[in-house]
């Protein structure tokens, strides 16, 4: 799809605050910083963004759009949907350590964590989303018959959200995937379906196999 | 550039396919009439002569279409990063599903195997999907689901003749048989060149996803 010129000016902004926020904090990066790297004027700025908060905002709405649409492309696929879950998150947690601009949108996402009803909204949409898979896979007989799907979904993000907080506590996100698949590793007999999990315990197994392989050609 | 006329004559390329692909996809192609393709859209005779002057011309656009959907809809699967093989087995359940809901992907199936037969088309497009399973079928080696030792092309040819011959000697009418006779061949299929270790597990595989696949099929029963 075409841009329109505004949009386009917009991304390289983003992008360029992404690169400095990066590079120097994101407290010690001002807009005129910002204003500097890209050239721009400062009006032509300020009017994308009139402070520095906006423009954070906007870094965690585009970053968590891209981890978002991720994650929605895997549920929509033929797999079951907690094949999905597993898989999804593992994706997810891999993007999100490996895109810069998904990187700065979760380090920025923490820093507002306490403030605001971005952070709210931004896990809002995750719950509600892995809640909707999770009632999927309750119809699917994956998960057990006896506990509320909604508070599954929501269990599950909130566990895999510790899991990749301590992960970039410790070792600056390189360790995550395994601590994800570990984390699953403790949730899925509690969630999983007696007849399934055995299945299901496999198939995380795999993730490992699948990741060591490089994109397949289109 | 777009002429202003061209435009006008543009936004009946569109309809055109779609109601042509609803012929073909439920008719043999000699028997499609092109005067009720025309019937169904707002169009004359004359635009549709001017955008397709044969049947043939009108028959290959709807293949390119479904061609182009079908290579969408694959890049999609390849984008989940599955390992090779859950690759090649959920993109057939995609093909499947296609075949079964969208008239532009059964059409352009048809077609490939009726006009594709005479022409370079069908041997070019056949090619291409062979070399494209068969890189994936690679990947899988590496994986160890597939054990070393047969021809990867050899694999893909089979997958792909497997799925053409199902259209024929299964039917495509009745949906949930359809899918249930694809898990069948799969499980006959696997054994030929799957690791006999990983078997359990991709046998499950299989299942599950058709078991997906038939809650997407309605009705439960296919008709009688």
């Amino acid at each position: 799809m075409r841009q329109s010129r505004s949009e386009v000016t917009r991304g390289k902004i983003i992008d360029a605050a992404v690169e400095m926020f990066n590079d120097g904090g994101y407290s010690s990066t001002g807009l005129g910083d910002i204003v500097e790297r890209t050239g721009m004027t400062k009006g032509a700025l300020y009017h994308h963004f009139n402070s520095k908060e906006a423009l954070a905002m906007a870094i965690i709405d585009q970053a968590s759009g891209i981890l978002l649409k991720t994650f929605q492309g895997i549920s929509r696929s033929s797999a079951p949907a907690l094949e999905s879950m597993i898989h999804g998150v593992l994706v997810v947690a891999e993007l999100a350590n490996t895109d810069k601009l998904a990187r700065m949108g979760a380090v920025l996402l923490r820093i507002f964590a306490e403030s605001g009803e971005s952070s709210a909204r931004n896990y809002g949409v995750w719950i509600s989303e892995m809640g909707r898979q999770a009632h999927r896979a309750q119809l699917e007989e994956d998960l057990r018959g006896d506990i509320d799907a909604q508070a599954a979904g929501e269990f599950i993000v909130t566990a895999m959200l510790g899991t990749e907080l301590i992960s970039s506590a410790v070792s600056g996100g390189e360790d995550v995937l395994e601590r994800v698949t570990r984390t699953w590793e403790f949730v899925l007999p509690a969630i999983a379906s007696q007849q399934s999990l055995p299945y299901l315990r496999e198939f995380l197994a795999r993730e490992s196999l699948r990741r060591s392989q490089s994109t397949p050609p289109q | 550039m777009t002429h202003p006329t061209d435009r006008r004559a543009d936004s009946a390329r569109g309809p055109l396919v779609r109601a042509a692909a609803h012929h073909f996809a439920h008719k043999p192609y000699a028997l499609v009439n092109l005067d009720d393709v025309v019937a169904e859209v707002n169009v004359s005779r004359g635009a549709m002569y001017f955008h397709f002057p044969s049947k043939h011309a009108l028959a290959r656009a709807v293949i390119d279409e479904a061609e182009r959907i079908g290579r969408e809809a694959a890049a999609g699967v390849l984008a989940n990063k599955l390992s090779g093989l859950e690759t090649l087995i959920d993109l057939s359940y995609l093909v499947a599903l296609l075949d079964l809901r969208e008239d532009l992907a059964r059409a352009g199936l048809h077609l490939l195997e009726s006009i594709g037969r005479v022409d370079e088309l069908g041997a070019r497009s056949l090619r291409e999907v062979v070399n494209a399973l068969a890189q994936i079928a690679r990947q899988a080696i590496d994986e160890g689901d597939i054990a070393e030792g047969p021809d990867l092309e050899d694999v893909a040819r089979l997958l792909v003749s497997t799925y053409i011959g199902l259209r024929h000697t299964s039917d495509l009418g009745t949906p949930r048989q359809f899918l249930s006779d694809l898990e069948k061949a799969w499980s006959l299929l696997l054994p030929g060149f799957v690791n006999p270790e990983r078997m359990r597990y991709l046998s499950q595989f299989v299942h599950r996803r058709t078991v997906v696949a038939l809650g997407k099929v309605s009705p439960q029963r296919d008709p009688a």
